[in-house]
């Protein structure tokens, strides 16, 4: 343990009470100035929420299926699962074969989860 | 360190039997394998061995919590094989189980905060599920919204109490931590003091210690029953396994700064949770509050931070736990009936059932900490240990909320004794009768045998 702590004061800080200042000051300036410099038309159209040429409808809460949300949720479980396996191959080599061993380990759960994810019909679309 | 690993395998093998088709069997195997593991702990005794970079340590401490944790889930697994019937999904249930079990003894094994953290995120995260598990229920779905909730802003107290303490110390180690602390004790920065006081947020929240206890009614209300059962006993045990190894190990150095805290909200969490106790009409719900006022007298054995507090803790938790199971098994079938669980369902069991009404009995002395059942002992070592400490003013308290306690365990006595009905609307029999007078047997047993449990840690 030869870590020794570094004292700080307030005056450390200060950058970032700085760049704070400076972050809060562009968003209000900005939002400040194109009020006064923009023409203000105020509109039907204008007030639309999406004002690109082509006419809103509906309301945007319709209810929709919840197997988008299902697949989409395991869309994401396993993408980030996949995600361990970057940096496992940049580092192949020097992990062996104990590393290889520890992915097979990784990979047979993974793929045990997909056999469940399928034998319970959650990506059935009837 | 097996032990996990055969905990894992088997919550993977429950998903497996919906694969392969083995489900029927499934159930006789998860009692296998629990029992198999506690072997393998047991076996591991006096052998403290460190694994994984120092992550996780094996040391007696954690073998005897975890085997204690692992037996309380065989039990569970029995009391509940009627809602594991009714249920369509029972392997996902099992499973989500074993890993929480896998996240309860994670944290009495950690020797690093980063696994403290994953062992309660394990846990926590399937205890959000399961509270949800039945599925078309307001109240379960509004129990797993509430505990999510909650018990996210817990985690991020805990984490950021964590961040502080890495920050000053620059590991997560308890070792190092702990040798650091011993090194600084005079010239400690604020910031770690914050950390503390942080960690002492999250952890007293997980085990629903007042005033961050009220989440704990509706949540054990609103959960399946059996789901609750499972909270009051391993979720608890976990936390308390947890919070005793962190402060007695890291912070044991500055222990000044903490006990105070301790025992203040030790106090709070007795009164609190006793008193709200008297007023409640559901018997569920009363539990909710009586594992409330539980934990505050455990805290009191975390306050004392003596030798003795963690057999003390150790033997409380084992009590406590037992008749819990016990009331809960009974609990169980009164709600499968969909019965109200007013107290007044139980008069009369006296008469229809006398050995069923005299282990409901016995577990409710237990709780309520009547010789010679397992709880008297678990509060005489605890009051002992806090006594020790010159904490005169928490005993004193405690006698006093235990008084109230004595109060409504004793309402479920008289119901079933003094009722005028001859017979009750739900039957005990089979298997659940047979756990109950386990429960009700074992109080009695391990209130013979304290010294051993005890002198045990």
């Amino acid at each position: 343990m030869t870590l020794t702590v570094l004292l700080s004061s307030p005056a450390d800080y200060l950058p970032v009470a700085i760049m704070f200042v400076v972050a809060m000051g562009f968003v209000l300036t900005t939002i400040f100035v194109t009020h006064l410099l923009g023409p203000n038309r105020k509109s039907k159209i204008k007030l639309d929420s999406f004002e690109c040429g082509i006419e809103s409808k509906d309301n945007a809460r319709v209810p929709f299926s919840i197997k988008y949300f299902l697949i989409a949720i395991l869309f994401v479980l396993f993408d980030v699962e996949i995600i361990f396996m970057y940096p496992w191959a940049v580092n192949f080599l020097d992990m062996g074969m104990e590393g290889f061993l520890k992915m097979l380990i990784f990979l047979g759960l993974l793929f045990n989860r997909l056999l469940y994810i399928l034998k319970k019909g959650a990506l059935k679309w009837e | 360190m097996n032990t996990i690993v055969t905990i894992a395998g088997l919550g993977i093998l429950s998903m497996l039997s919906e694969i392969f088709h083995f489900k029927k069997q499934l159930f006789v195997l998860i009692l296998l394998g629990l029992a198999a593991a506690i072997g393998i702990s047991v076996m591991e005794w006096d052998t403290a061995y460190s694994y994984y970079n120092h992550m996780v340590l094996i040391d007696n401490y954690a073998i005897a919590f975890s085997v204690l944790l692992m037996s309380v889930t065989l039990l569970w697994f029995l009391m509940s094989q009627s809602y594991f019937k009714s249920e369509s999904s029972m392997e996902a249930h099992a499973a989500i189980i074993l890993f929480a079990l896998c996240g309860a003894i994670c944290m009495t094994c950690f020797s690093d905060l980063s696994m403290l953290f994953i062992g309660l995120e394990i846990l926590s995260i399937s205890m959000y599920v399961l509270c949800g598990s039945d599925k078309l229920n307001k109240r379960s779905n509004e129990s797993a919204m509430k505990y999510f909730m909650m018990g996210a802003f817990a985690t991020g107290f805990l984490l950021f109490g964590i961040a502080l303490i890495y920050g000053v110390v620059g590991s997560f180690n308890l070792t190092d931590i702990a040798t650091y602390t011993g090194q600084n004790v005079n010239n400690l920065p604020m910031i770690f003091y914050a950390g503390i006081v942080l960690l002492l947020v999250g952890l007293f929240f997980k085990v629903s210690a007042a005033p961050f206890h009220f989440w704990a009614p509706d949540v054990y209300d609103g959960a399946p029953t059996v789901i609750t059962a499972f909270m009051a006993t391993v979720v608890k045990t976990a936390a308390f396994a947890a919070f005793y190894r962190l402060f007695a190990t890291c912070f044991s150095s500055v222990f000044t700064f903490w006990i105070d805290i301790i025992a203040i909200v030790a106090a709070l969490t007795m009164l609190a949770g006793n008193i709200l106790a008297v007023y409640q009409t559901s018997v569920k719900r009363m539990l909710a509050y009586s594992s409330v006022a539980h934990a505050g007298y455990i805290l009191m054995a975390l306050a004392a931070v003596s030798q003795s507090s963690k057999g003390a803790i150790f033997l409380y938790l084992i009590a406590y736990s037992l008749s819990t199971l016990g009331v809960f098994a009974v609990l169980n079938i009164i709600h499968e009936k969909k019965l109200s669980d007013d107290v007044s369902v139980f008069n009369g069991l006296a008469k229809s059932n006398p050995l069923a009404a005299a282990m409901i009995s016995i577990c409710m002395l237990s709780m309520a900490g009547i010789p010679p059942m397992a709880g008297f002992f678990g509060k005489y070592y605890i009051f002992l240990a806090a006594l020790n400490s010159g904490f005169t003013w928490l005993v004193l308290m405690a006698v006093l909320s235990s008084l109230i306690g004595v109060f409504y365990y004793f309402r479920i006595v008289m119901a079933m004794y003094t009722g005028k009905n001859e017979t009750t609307a739900f039957e005990i029999k089979g298997l659940p009768l047979f756990f109950l007078v386990l429960s009700g047997v074992l109080s009695v047993i391990i209130g013979l045998g304290t010294n051993f449990i005890v002198n045990l840690l």
